[in-house]
Formats: C-alpha cells, sequence, structure tokens
C-alpha cells in the first residue's frame, strides 16, 4: 500500500490480543486518507470493535504499528495521549452516555477536559443539541431518552470538539432504519465539512445505500479497498 | 467544577460515605497521640530545666551532736565553694509540705527522723567535683550525701524520649492507616465508577482532570471530618491541661502546650487532609496509568 502522506490513519501489520489471550486480529495494514469516508462490516465477533478500539486508542497492539496523523502511537508519550484522543471523535456501540449527567453535560464532556471556559460551552453545546433535533432535551437525563434520542446525544458528545476523525461503532444497531438513514446523512454531513468518518456496521441496506468503500474484517483478518488478501500474501522465502 | 454536577458520581458511593467519619476519629486519636508527645516533651524540659543547675544536700539525724550547727557548718562550706550561687537551707515548714502527700498534715509532730536538707544553686556549666565536694562536707556533717540528680535525670530523659517516640509513632501509625483507608476508598470508587472514568480517559481526559474530580470530592468529606476530629481532639487536650494540673497535685510539671504547639497541633488536621488528597490523586493516577 502506497505510504499516503495525508492519511490520518495508518496501520502496519497490526496483531492485537486481550492480555494474555489468543489474537483476535492478525496482520492488520490499511491507511485511510484525510476526509474519506469508510464503512466496516464482517460478522459479529469478527474483530470490528476490537479494530476501533485500536484507532481510538483504547487498546496497545500487541505487534506491528499504528500511526494517527502521521504519529507513531507507540512511541508518544503517554502524557501526550490524551490530547491526541481529543482529534477522535467515537460513537461507541452502547452510546455510553453519562445517567447521572443532562444531555447537555454529555456533550460538553470533551470540551470540559479540553479546558474550554464554562461561558463558552453552554451557547456551543445547545447550538449542536439543535442542530441533532434535541432542543427540547437539553436538561434532560439519558435514561429519560429514547434509543434514537440517546444515539443523537453520542453523536452531538463526539463531534462537538470538531474532531478530525469520526469512529462509530454500530452506531445504527439500535435504532430503526428511518433513524439509521438520517443518522447516515448526518454523519455525511460532517464528512463533508473535512472529517474523516469510519462506521463499523453489519447493516447491508446502508452500505448498499451509502456508496463508501468498506472493508471487511472476518475470523480477525481485514481485506478492503488497497488491501493485499491472504491469498496474494506469501511469506518471502516462498515467493 | 463548582456549581455543576460532577461527571463522576461520587457522592452516592457507600464507600466514601464513611470517609468523614474514618478521617473524623483518625484525626481525633492522631491529635491526642500529637499532644501527649508535645506534653511529654514539655513536662521533660520543665523536669530538667528545674534539676539542672541544682544540687540537693542530704544531712541525715544523728545523736550526739547539734542539728542546726552541722547544716549552718555545710551551707557555709558550700557558700565558699566555686561554683555555687546559692545555698538554701530547706525549713522544716517547706519539708512538711514536700512529706504532706505521704505522711499527711501532721508530719512534724510524727517525731521522725527526717534528714535536713540544703537547696543548692551551681552556676550553669560549673564543673564541681561531686565526689570532693562529698568528702568535704563529710568531715563537717558527717553522713551528708550530695545528690545532683544525674542518675533521675538520665533516667527521665530516657523515659521521655522514648514516651515521646512511642506517641510521634502512635501519631504515624494512625496516618498511615487513614492514607491506606483513603486508597482503598478511592480504588473501590475508581471500580464503581469504571465505565465513567473509562469514557473520560477516551474522550481525551489527562488523568489529572479525573484526578480532580476524586480529590475534590475527597476534600469536602475529609476537611469536614479533619474538622470535627480535631475539634474534639483539641477540647479533650484543652481538658486535660485545665484538670491534669489539679490532679497531678504538683507533681507532674503543668500539662500545657505553647502558642507554637497549639499551631502544631492546628496545623496537624490541615495536614491530615492535605496527606489524604494527595493520596487520592496519586491512587488515582497510579490506576489510570495501566490504562493506555
Amino acid at each position: 500500500m502506497a505510504n499516503g502522506v495525508g492519511d490520518i490513519v495508518r496501520f502496519e501489520n497490526v496483531g492485537m490480543r486481550y492480555r494474555l489471550g489468543a489474537e483476535v486480529l492478525h496482520d492488520i495494514s490499511f491507511s485511510l486518507p484525510a476526509g474519506s469516508f469508510h464503512f466496516l462490516t464482517g460478522p459479529s465477533g469478527a474483530g470490528k470493535s476490537s479494530l476501533m478500539r485500536l484507532m481510538y486508542l483504547a487498546h496497545r497492539p500487541s505487534r506491528g504499528s499504528i500511526s494517527m496523523f502521521g504519529r507513531d502511537v507507540s512511541t508518544i508519550p503517554r502524557s501526550e495521549l490524551a490530547a491526541l484522543r481529543r482529534r477522535i471523535g467515537v460513537v461507541f456501540q452502547d452510546f455510553r452516555l453519562i445517567d447521572h449527567l443532562s444531555a447537555l453535560d454529555n456533550v460538553a464532556l470533551p470540551l470540559r477536559v479540553a479546558g474550554a471556559k464554562e461561558g463558552q460551552i453552554r451557547n456551543h453545546v445547545a447550538e449542536l443539541l439543535k442542530w441533532v433535533g434535541l432542543e427540547g432535551q437539553i436538561d434532560d437525563k439519558p435514561t429519560t431518552l429514547s434509543g434514537g434520542e440517546q444515539q443523537r446525544v453520542a453523536i452531538a458528545r463526539a463531534v462537538i470538539a470538531r474532531p478530525q476523525i469520526l469512529l462509530a461503532d454500530e452506531p445504527t444497531g439500535n435504532v430503526d432504519d428511518d433513524i439509521a438513514i438520517r443518522l447516515m446523512y448526518l454523519l455525511e454531513e460532517l464528512n463533508k465539512i473535512g472529517t474523516t468518518v469510519v462506521v463499523a456496521t453489519h447493516n447491508e441496506s446502508l452500505i448498499e445505500r451509502f456508496k463508501h468503500p468498506c472493508f471487511h474484517v472476518e475470523d480477525g483478518l481485514l481485506s478492503g479497498p488497497g488491501i493485499a488478501t491472504r491469498d496474494d500474501w506469501k511469506p518471502a522465502g516462498l515467493q | 467544577m463548582i456549581g455543576r454536577v460532577r461527571d463522576v458520581p461520587l457522592s452516592g458511593d457507600p464507600a466514601s460515605r464513611y470517609l468523614p467519619w474514618t478521617v473524623g476519629l483518625l484525626v481525633f486519636l492522631a491529635t491526642l497521640a500529637f499532644a501527649a508527645g508535645m506534653f511529654l516533651s514539655s513536662a521533660g524540659d520543665a523536669w530538667r530545666q528545674n534539676l539542672s543547675g541544682t544540687l540537693t544536700v542530704q544531712i541525715p539525724v544523728s545523736d550526739g551532736s547539734d542539728r542546726r550547727e552541722r547544716v549552718e557548718a555545710a551551707a557555709e562550706l558550700l557558700r565558699t565553694t566555686p561554683g555555687i550561687v546559692s545555698v538554701r537551707p530547706i525549713p522544716d515548714s517547706e519539708i512538711a509540705v514536700l512529706l504532706e502527700p505521704w505522711l499527711g498534715k501532721q508530719v512534724l509532730g510524727l517525731d521522725l527522723p527526717v534528714p535536713d536538707l540544703i537547696d543548692v544553686s551551681v552556676v550553669r556549666g560549673a564543673d564541681i567535683d561531686i565526689a570532693a565536694l562529698s568528702a568535704r562536707l563529710a568531715r563537717v556533717a558527717p553522713g551528708a550525701v550530695v545528690d545532683d540528680h544525674a542518675i533521675w535525670l538520665r533516667r527521665l530523659t530516657e523515659f521521655t524520649r522514648i514516651a515521646e517516640t512511642v506517641s510521634f509513632a502512635v501519631m504515624i501509625v494512625i496516618l498511615i492507616s487513614a492514607v491506606a483507608t483513603v486508597i482503598f476508598t478511592t480504588r473501590t470508587g475508581l471500580a464503581i465508577h469504571s465505565d465513567v472514568v473509562e469514557v473520560l480517559h477516551l474522550i481525551g481526559a489527562q488523568d489529572s482532570y479525573v484526578a480532580r474530580q476524586f480529590q475534590q470530592h475527597t476534600l469536602r468529606l475529609a476537611s469536614a471530618g479533619a474538622a470535627v476530629g480535631f475539634l474534639l481532639g483539641a477540647g479533650v487536650v484543652w481538658l486535660t491541661h485545665v484538670y491534669g494540673g489539679r490532679l497531678s497535685g504538683g507533681l507532674l510539671p503543668e500539662l500545657a502546650l505553647g502558642p507554637l504547639q497549639w499551631a502544631m497541633l492546628v496545623a496537624l488536621p490541615v495536614a491530615a487532609v492535605l496527606l489524604v488528597v494527595l493520596t487520592v490523586g496519586i491512587t488515582v493516577k497510579r490506576v489510570l496509568g495501566k490504562m493506555m
């Protein structure tokens, strides 16, 4: 694969295991150019979420190297990783909203951890919640919101700090098709203004409807645009 | 952070509910141990100050010679000895007061063979040869004994030093217990709220941001507990000062703390709270340090 200067994510021969368990991802190599939109698909348990965890810096690879924003993650001091994470927006599979905080406070979290002034936060967050259609639920707690509303809060939280890349792990898993399609339009809007987007999903209809390049994970192996398949690859000694 | 809900909902935690009580009890005990150490230190100093620079000459009762003459002769010899500042034969009435706690008010009427005592003050640092002085005194007052309190002072110094060390060691153990309790509480809090902490971590919160949430919560609880524990402890110390003097009947130096010692005592709960808050910060950062 060509070494793209504008790549926002670059994996080279990455393997991953949880603690001392078996490897769940094997020899993953791919790159994402800035401003791209990709789907990541594959059956349940294939390794989609593990791959996403590597991208949002929740887990270290057991081998290989990962570059984010042109920097090798393994050489970045731990104290600088927090700043790197702020450039990544994440929509978690189960949203992971904080139940005792209002929708506004949940969305405001990335700004607060970045040290934004309180005076600027409320207006900015309220504006974004209006954009995702939740202007009437600003002070509501997540437990009082529907699944679709919670999802929009999660998306608002992921994009409030204007991340360079947005990683959405099964964002349409808990909502009906109409909301899923509206959500995809929302993500496309973000992509149009320059945000790199990766959506992990196994919703085939969405993948067919929105024509974006698609990576496929199965048995811990990745295939897709620009990626050599296992059949193409042979150990150096056998070539 | 003030005026809005904390990101990590620590206020409802069962573990932190007991934190003020635990910190309060430990600060109360630490206050008593610290005050006891300072009381002993002051008492030791007072005893040493009273006894150093003094000698006591005892002249035993003996038959066949005039008691008053022997005391006068001994006093005269002492007055002419270099290094001695003052010589004061202790009158019978004062000796009776000294013996009163043991023998009652009618001690003079009992006709007991109570030795005569001479109180001698020496120049501070003067090197008086006690053996030579005793030999000279024996010639004018047979059986006279010179007591420079050396043995008593040495034992007293050793005792107060050991007691002080024990008191401060107890205080240190109590503070270590507070630290251990807080580490446990903080780790429990981190485990209970691991999902929230992980979200904060993944959206880019520095470890110090998460630590601050725990520290602010602990500061509030520990301050309340430490204030109550200290007030109760200081109250006991004050009562000891007020009533201890009456109970000791003049046998012990006054159980009182000076302004500097009170200041140190007031600094104890402040230091304890700072220690607790610092411990929380370190604990949170160490746990988070295991995350990527």
